[in-house]
């Protein structure tokens, strides 16, 4: 087997993590996803899609996950939100399971397209999230929709509609709504993979300014090595057919990160580490 | 390799600014191109069927006038209007009546069916086959057999013209309640809203593009309907339908056009009126605006 397993994934549940990405990175804080096997039916039989998958992310840490197509990145996400269930293993979220955590909406959660509601304002679609399962929100630290869209600088379009804004405008709408009602947890699908390469690249740098200052668990589903680099503290490489966790890269670069952090030398160095690891994974298809 | 470096340093501000200027660049054609849709009577727009209307009005009169027992000409029919605007009012009203009542109640009792369907889809199982019978029977046959059941009073007529409303409706608010953005839908369950949140602020407010594709069908479809009543209880005498069917025995060939003008032009009135309802309610719905 040459999946590499760093000490923090078989850390016992009754150790703290890493200290590393968060000063109170507890048993009971962010995502502890443990021993994952999910299969799909194909033709008479099942397809093996995650085997085995294992990873944590602390609280207010920020983990990636990148690997090939089909190695199942976007369905350990989707098991995680509780969209799907797993055959077997376990999914942890702030101490409690699944089902628990989304009746207290602990979890925020970014599809790959922005999913807002045509017919409603910028505004009251950020809203919506604190409107939707009240009173699980009741007793939480509810942000300001207009001010979490301000700093998202759509300050000028809480009174539009969706179709009057652009697809990146339109993301950070989605990403609004999902800090809006504070969860304690953040799944983002390849919030960026439908824009251009330009619109991305100032989405990501957004992403991060907010997050720096609002530290939550991410998982964050990509496919960009640069995307995955300048937001994580850790990023997890996938291989295919059956999903598995390959690595798991700590980055370690300062933070708060920003626009300049692209130059250093130190981000070069996890990007081509990383590429390595996913030229590896990438092999076979070209053997 | 410093030099590299900085040149991809440069290109990475470059790409940053350009991506601001990108972003703005799109705004503002965003918002022209909103402001373009208001502007929309172009010479372009109504002059070709006001021709191709011109032209086959042309015809009707050129043949009307050499064949005045096979239909009438523009003046006859405009002078029996104007003769006994009476008769043809009380006889609309009645017709307009049993398409109120008639679409009206079979519209919400189709949409409440459809509600109820795709909450739950044992219902669907359940009465989809009995709805498609309903359908595919012609509506001409059972007229004259529901005559016989109810009698010649109004109920035959409002129930007629229910049941050809019935399915368009039904099948069509199914299919918009149905039509949920999954990524929406994905997002609705992460946060656990309930059944009925899920409903109210999801479905409900996504099905209406559907709804009104449905009664752009039903509402035509509604006058078939009360007319092919009428004429099966002809003898009742009240109703534009009647009235073709009496004029028609007697060959009365003016009242017979006129009454079918006024048909067509209550038909054309239900989907002006629904294209203005539905810029109105569903300004945000471009998907429909395509297709219609």
């Amino acid at each position: 087997m040459d999946r590499l397993v760093t000490g923090r994934e078989s850390t016992p549940a009754s150790a703290p993590g890493s200290t590393e990405a968060s000063t109170d990175f507890g048993v009971d804080g962010g995502v502890r996803i443990d021993g994952i096997v999910k299969t799909f039916p194909a033709g008479k039989g099942r397809n093996l899609v995650l085997d085995d998958v294992s990873l944590t992310i602390g609280r207010g840490e920020f983990v990636s996950l990148i690997g090939p197509s089909g190695c199942g990145k976007s369905t350990i996400l989707r098991i995680v939100a509780g969209l799907i269930p797993a055959d077997s293993g376990r999914v942890v979220i702030d101490g409690e399971a699944v089902e628990a955590a989304t009746r207290e909406k602990a979890i925020g959660l970014v599809p790959q397209s922005p999913a807002l509601l045509p017919w409603r304002t910028v505004l009251k679609n950020v809203e919506l999230a604190i409107q939707v399962n009240s009173k699980a929100s009741k007793e939480r630290d509810l942000r300001n929709s207009e001010e979490i869209l301000r700093s998202f600088g759509l300050g000028n379009a809480l009174h539009r509609h969706p179709a009057q804004l652009s697809g990146g405008m339109q993301q950070r709408v989605a990403i609004a709504r999902a800090f809006v009602f504070d969860p304690g947890v953040l799944l983002m699908d390849e919030p960026f993979s439908a824009l251009d390469e330009l619109t991305r690249d100032q989405q990501r740098l957004g992403l991060l300014r907010f997050w720096q200052s609002n530290r939550k668990a991410v998982l964050f589903v990509t496919h960009s090595v640069r995307e995955a680099v300048v937001l994580s503290d850790r990023i997890v490489v996938m291989s295919t057919h059956p999903g598995r966790v390959k690595t798991v890269i700590d980055v370690g670069l300062a933070r708060p990160r920003g626009e300049e952090g692209y130059e250093s030398a130190g981000f070069r160095k996890v990007e081509s580490e990383v590429r390595a690891v996913l030229r590896e994974v990438t092999e076979p298809t070209y053997a | 390799m410093p030099e590299i470096r900085d040149e991809l340093a440069l290109e990475t501000q470059i790409v940053a600014e350009a991506g601001r200027g990108i972003e703005r660049d799109r705004e503002s054609a965003i918002t022209e191109r909103h402001g373009a849709r208001t502007s929309r009577l172009r010479v372009g727009t109504w002059l070709p069927p006001l021709i191709a209307f011109a032209i086959a009005a042309g015809i009707w009169q050129w043949y009307a006038h050499g064949h005045p027992y096979a239909i009438p000409t523009f003046e006859a029919i405009w002078k029996s209007l104007k003769s006994q605007p009476g008769l043809y009012w009380s006889n609309f009203l009645t017709t307009l009546k049993e398409i109120v009542i008639g679409a009206g109640g079979g519209i919400i009792i189709a949409f409440l069916l459809a509600i109820l369907m795709a909450e739950l889809p044992v219902f669907e199982r359940a009465l989809m086959p009995l709805a498609v019978m309903l359908m595919v029977t012609p509506v001409i046959a059972i007229a004259p057999a529901l005559v016989i059941a109810f009698g010649f009073g109004l109920f035959p007529k409002y129930l007629l013209t229910g049941i050809i409303v019935f399915f368009p409706m039904l099948v069509n608010s199914l299919a918009g309640l149905r039509a949920v953005d999954p990524g929406t839908r994905d997002v609705f369950t992460t946060l656990h809203a309930s059944r009925w949140e899920t409903f109210r602020y999801l479905r409900l407010p996504g099905s209406l593009p559907f709804v009104f594709a449905g009664l752009r069908i039903a509402l035509p479809l509604s006058v078939v309907g009360a007319t092919v009543a009428e004429f099966a209880a002809a003898g009742q005498q009240s109703g534009l339908g009647a009235l073709i069917e009496v004029s028609a025995s007697q060959v009365d060939l003016p009242v017979i056009w006129a009454s079918i003008a006024i048909l067509c032009a209550l038909g054309i009135a239900f989907v002006v009126i629904l294209g203005v309802i539905h810029k109105r309610v569903l300004w945000w719905d471009h998907g429909t605006e395509q297709r219609t």
